[in-house]
């Protein structure tokens, strides 16, 4: 399916539930009837061609168009990225948090005492890490290069705020946290004892490759959006600074 | 892995060969021949472990492909009704789903090396030695000095153990450990 601007929006979300993500991280409500791609996003000031790009890419891999996502609003990607950021910190991770703990609730604990738990556990901080660093350092110098690009702050104040900062910075801490959940499914599949409760344990695999694969949808923005971008804005960045002087 | 080439005219049918190939995990390359006259050329070119052919591309003569590789399986491809003698090697274009993929398997497991890999995934002593002491821990280094041997024999058990298992990191090994009673919980706190 190659999602269009006429299309039912409600059709989109029937034909791909993965969607609803995207939707939800644009801050779009549901409630769609039949109104079309088009008409919800001018309902909620969001850019038309920006929602196509951005659906498409998570509907279909292969139609990834990074030089196209390149002409959007900086802001926007930043905002999309906050919106998952939330999600992900708020509900998904401490829902399988709770999901592991019910889990070993029902297992023998002298065998293995809450060992699941404290595993996710050092992997939500490794989470809370990652998040915090864009949060923190990576999301604010994005936003305000380019009110430095865009003249609204001077270019030299932006300077002596990040003297020599640079993306690619981030490029360097960005450390995979994908590798400890690929790990816990493959212990909760092949080297669990069989569980006392299937249903509960199903759904606790499942929930972790839906977070695995969100996961990987949102570091695919990061590295062939969100990087080379910035990366763009540095050099236009460096022009102008050269410039002044 | 098994290679595969398809010679077949018609671009609809070598899509849908193609779809039903895709499902087995065995399958590493497929090369298409539209033309016969290519087909007859370059198929020496990727020593294809499976040949689906369209009779009509080989008119009866032998495959060159055949000389050059002993093993090679070849299922032929017709474009009308087969009838019920028809050999295992024979496919239609108008048989449904599940005869296609049970004369794909056939042939696949016939190609497939009879190797034990299953076996092969349990882990040595040595390699639950080393597994232990990372669960610990400790460092290449140190494991090595601990069991008399090199880090860089170290780091090749550790690539094996990663191998086997199908965990990377170090407190996914350590859980591992403890599940499968090489450690005990008091050990790592």
């Amino acid at each position: 399916m190659v999602i269009k601007a006429d299309m039912k929006m409600a059709d989109l979300v029937m034909h791909d539930i993965q969607l609803l993500a995207v939707i939800q991280r644009l801050e779009i409500p549901l409630g769609f009837r039949d109104k079309t791609v088009t008409d919800v996003c001018i309902e909620n000031s969001v850019d038309i061609d920006f929602f196509l790009h951005i659906a498409n890419a998570f509907h279909d891999h292969d139609l990834y168009p990074k030089e196209q996502f390149l002409i959007f609003k900086i802001e926007w990607i930043v905002n999309y990225l906050r919106n998952s950021h939330r999600c992900y910190v708020d509900h998904r991770i401490p829902m399988i948090e709770q999901q592991i703990i019910e889990l070993e609730a029902d297992i023998d604990k002298d065998k293995v005492p809450d060992l699941l738990l404290k595993y996710f556990r050092e992997y939500i901080n490794e989470f809370n890490g990652h998040i915090e660093l864009e949060e923190r350092i990576v999301f604010p110098y994005t936003l305000q290069l380019n009110e430095a690009l865009t003249g609204k702050i001077q270019p030299l104040d932006f300077t002596s705020k990040y003297n020599d900062y640079k993306i690619d910075k981030y490029v360097d801490d960005h450390n995979d946290i994908e590798e400890k959940l690929f790990d816990l499914k493959n212990i909760l599949i092949k080297y669990m004892p069989p569980p006392k409760n299937n249903c509960k344990y199903n759904t606790l695999i499942f929930e972790l490759f839906r977070l695995e694969k969100d996961l990987q949808d949102h570091s695919d923005l990061e590295d062939k959006v969100l990087i080379p971008k910035v990366r763009l804005m540095e050099k236009e960045f460096n022009k102008l600074t050269h410039a002044i002087k | 892995m098994i290679k595969v080439a398809i010679g077949e005219s018609s671009y609809i049918i070598r899509k849908g060969i193609i779809q039903l190939l895709n499902e087995f995990n065995e399958i590493d390359l497929i090369t298409e021949y539209s033309d016969a006259f290519e087909f007859e050329k370059k198929i020496h070119e990727t020593s294809p472990d499976l040949v689906i052919v369209n009779p009509s591309f080989y008119n009866g003569l032998n495959l060159p492909a055949e000389n050059a590789n002993k093993n090679l399986l070849i299922l032929h491809l017709f474009n009308s009704i087969l009838p019920a003698s028809a050999p295992k090697s024979h496919l239609s274009v108008f048989e449904n789903k599940a005869d296609l993929i049970e004369k794909l398997s056939v042939a696949i497991k016939a190609l497939k090396p009879s190797s034990n890999s299953e076996k092969d995934n349990e882990l040595t002593p040595r390699e639950k030695l080393v597994l232990k002491q990372v669960a610990l821990g400790k460092t290449n280094k140190e494991i090595g000095d601990k069991l008399f041997i090199s880090t860089h024999t170290v780091i090749s058990h550790r690539k094996n153990i990663t191998r086997k298992l199908d965990i990377k990191t170090v407190s996914g090994l350590t859980v591992y450990a403890i599940l499968n009673q090489l450690l005990s919980i008091e050990d790592i706190s």
